[in-house]
């Protein structure tokens, strides 16, 4: 790849990883608000209750849509980790046809219900419930096309995570 | 082939050949779905309403947000020095401080990984640093007690585990007090034993005359188990709250009492929370899809008429608990197996009688011995990554320590007062 490709693609990752940080900090303060509004003013804060949820939903599916590596997710990796590159490049293979061939069987159904759901609106932020939802297809496309792509690696046998890698250091919890 | 063998099966092929364990259940229950006839769309309907209704998962993300900003921060520092100036005058004094600070951080932290990777750094370096103890006898003993973390509250596992049991969660990190206590002092003992067969070293004593300093000094950082147990137990705040109340709090100490955080690495702190919560999110997301399947086939049920047909006591059904959750947790992940397992056992638990405080504290106790275990103990690999020993040498270090945990288990398992003592004197009914 270029490097003004592989330049974009890391300023993306970047990118998608301080919109996670936000939606973070957009939580924990929404509910510290909740606190502070309901035990010092007595004051009703539905509202930041609801956002923090809100929050919580949507770094979930961002962050494994667009942040978390491969190696950062919760995985059973035994068997995995110890064959050798081009036994785990069929595996990949393997695994990607049956996640992608899965996620878009039921992304039509996915779609229908996200959007059938614009009828409700959140009960105190009024957001439409299509909207706060559209997450979850943006999570399911960005599944489908990031297995394509590391099945399309495995198959030209190439190293996928060099490429856009923003975790370094930080993976530091496993 | 029935929809939900095959739903299984799908998620053991992915989940084996390394997709991540929360995809891998997500697109096993697409396939039990397609295979029932039933509306595609209901994954991503219990995946969003679960997840956006679930109040008590928020405490997941904030716990491990508070937990980035403690190790950020210098509060784990002036802890680790709090506790040295203390026991480190013992033989073996650093691996007593290794088990004490476990007892008081992990009252925060709530998570084993954090323990591990935050002051189990530290005092993993300390221990090896000029050969004062071997690497691997360093990384078995933080493994060791970052497994404690999760016991004493506040635990993110007892959170999940309150989550699909529906048990009081302020009811169960009471529970949890005692068994983290005897943890601790039955390590400490093994300590103490392998000093004296090791002649381990003792650390420069502390003047007695420094120690009121260190103690105002670590006054701020011990005080937070303090608001944050004092805060759920005098019945002012959830304990999701009191998460969000944790990281305010460790975040208002560390910016403002002790200045050591700064713009970049509150960001960092961030960014690795934002990663550690959506990691563990998905997990989370994939089980609450799958308890869907496991629910509408009315598994737990079938599994508690199943084995009430077996006759067995109550002690005979949690020693058999017991010993597959060991051997599932020296393969899979602890998260994983709380979400999906121990559900399936609750019912049967219940109906035998068991008290389902007792049976949670058990698994969790169970699950983190679990995190210790080879192969796959997550811990092992944590802290043969910070020391560079050989796992070998790490394994054969872990097993005293494993052997005492398991004899605590069992005390646990046999004795239920043990566990109920402490919630019961805060009125549980149980």
């Amino acid at each position: 790849m270029k490097p003004t490709a592989r330049r974009i693609f890391r300023w993306l990752g970047l990118a998608a990883e301080a919109v996670a940080a936000l939606m973070l900090a957009v939580m924990f303060v929404s509910f510290l608000i909740t606190i502070v509004f309901r035990y010092v003013f007595n004051w009703s804060s539905g509202w930041a209750a609801e956002l923090s949820s809100v929050m919580w939903v949507w770094l979930v599916l961002w962050g494994a849509a667009f942040v978390l590596r491969e190696r950062e997710e919760i995985r059973f990796d035994i068997i995995y980790g110890s064959v050798r590159p081009a036994v785990r490049r069929v595996f990949t293979v393997i695994t990607a046809a049956g996640v992608v061939g899965l996620f878009l069987l039921s992304l039509p159904a996915v779609w229908d219900y996200v959007t059938f759901m614009k009828v409700q609106k959140t009960s105190y932020l009024r957001i439409r419930y299509d909207l706060l939802y559209s997450v979850y297809v943006i999570f399911a496309v960005a599944v489908i096309l990031r297995y394509l792509w590391l099945a399309a690696c495995a198959v030209r046998k190439i190293e996928p995570d060099a490429l856009t890698d923003t975790s370094n250091t930080i993976d530091k919890e496993r | 082939m029935d929809p939900f063998s095959a739903a299984l099966g799908v998620i053991c092929l992915l989940a084996l050949l390394g997709l991540p364990i929360g995809l891998s259940m997500i697109s096993g229950s697409i396939m039990y779905l397609y295979m029932r006839g039933q509306d595609l769309g209901l994954v991503a309907e219990r995946l969003l309403n679960s997840m956006f209704t679930g109040y008590v998962i928020l405490a997941v993300p904030l716990f491990i947000f508070a937990a980035e900003l403690m190790n950020t921060g210098s509060m784990t520092d002036r802890l680790l020095r709090f506790c040295n100036a203390f026991v480190g005058r013992f033989r073996g004094g650093l691996a007593h401080v290794n088990i004490v600070q476990s007892l008081i951080f992990s009252g925060m932290s709530g998570s084993a990984f954090a323990d591990a990777a935050g002051t189990g750094r530290i005092i993993a370096n300390m221990m090896t640093k000029d050969g004062r103890y071997t690497k691997s006898f360093a990384a078995a003993l933080t493994a060791s007690a970052a497994v404690i973390g999760p016991i004493v509250p506040p635990s993110i596992p007892m959170v999940l585990y309150s989550l699909v049991s529906n048990t009081s969660i302020g009811f169960l990190f009471l529970a949890g007090v005692l068994p983290g206590i005897l943890m601790a002092l039955m390590m400490m003992v093994l300590v103490v034993i392998q000093s004296r067969r090791q002649n381990f070293p003792v650390e420069a004593p502390t003047p007695l005359r420094e120690l009121p300093g260190i103690t105002a000094n670590a006054f701020p950082a011990l005080m937070m188990p303090v608001v944050l147990l004092g805060g759920i137990y005098s019945g002012a705040m959830t304990p999701t709250e009191a998460a969000a109340v944790a990281a305010a709090y460790a975040f208002i100490v560390s910016a403002v009492l002790y200045r050591s955080i700064s713009l970049r690495s509150l960001y960092n702190s961030l960014t690795a929370g934002a990663r550690s919560s959506a990691s563990i999110g998905m997990l989370i997301a994939g089980a609450l899809v799958f308890n869907y399947v496991v629910t509408a086939e009315n598994i737990p049920q079938t599994l508690r008429v199943y084995l009430e047909g077996w006759n067995l006591t109550p002690l005979q059904f949690l020693l058999m608990v017991n010993i597959v959750l060991l051997l599932l947790g020296a393969m899979l992940e602890g998260t994983a197996i709380l979400l999906i397992i121990v559900p399936v056992f609750i019912p049967t638990a219940v109906a035998l009688g068991i008290d389902p405080v007792h049976f949670g504290v058990v698994a969790v106790v169970n699950i983190m011995i679990g995190l210790i275990t080879p192969p796959y103990g997550l811990l092992i690999f944590i802290m043969q990554s910070i020391t560079g020993a050989r796992l070998k040498d790490i394994f054969a270090d872990l097993m005293p320590f494993i052997g005492t945990l398991i004899l605590v288990l069992a005390v646990l398992t046999l004795f239920p007062d043990l566990v109920l003592w402490l919630p019961r004197q805060f009125g549980y009914q149980g």
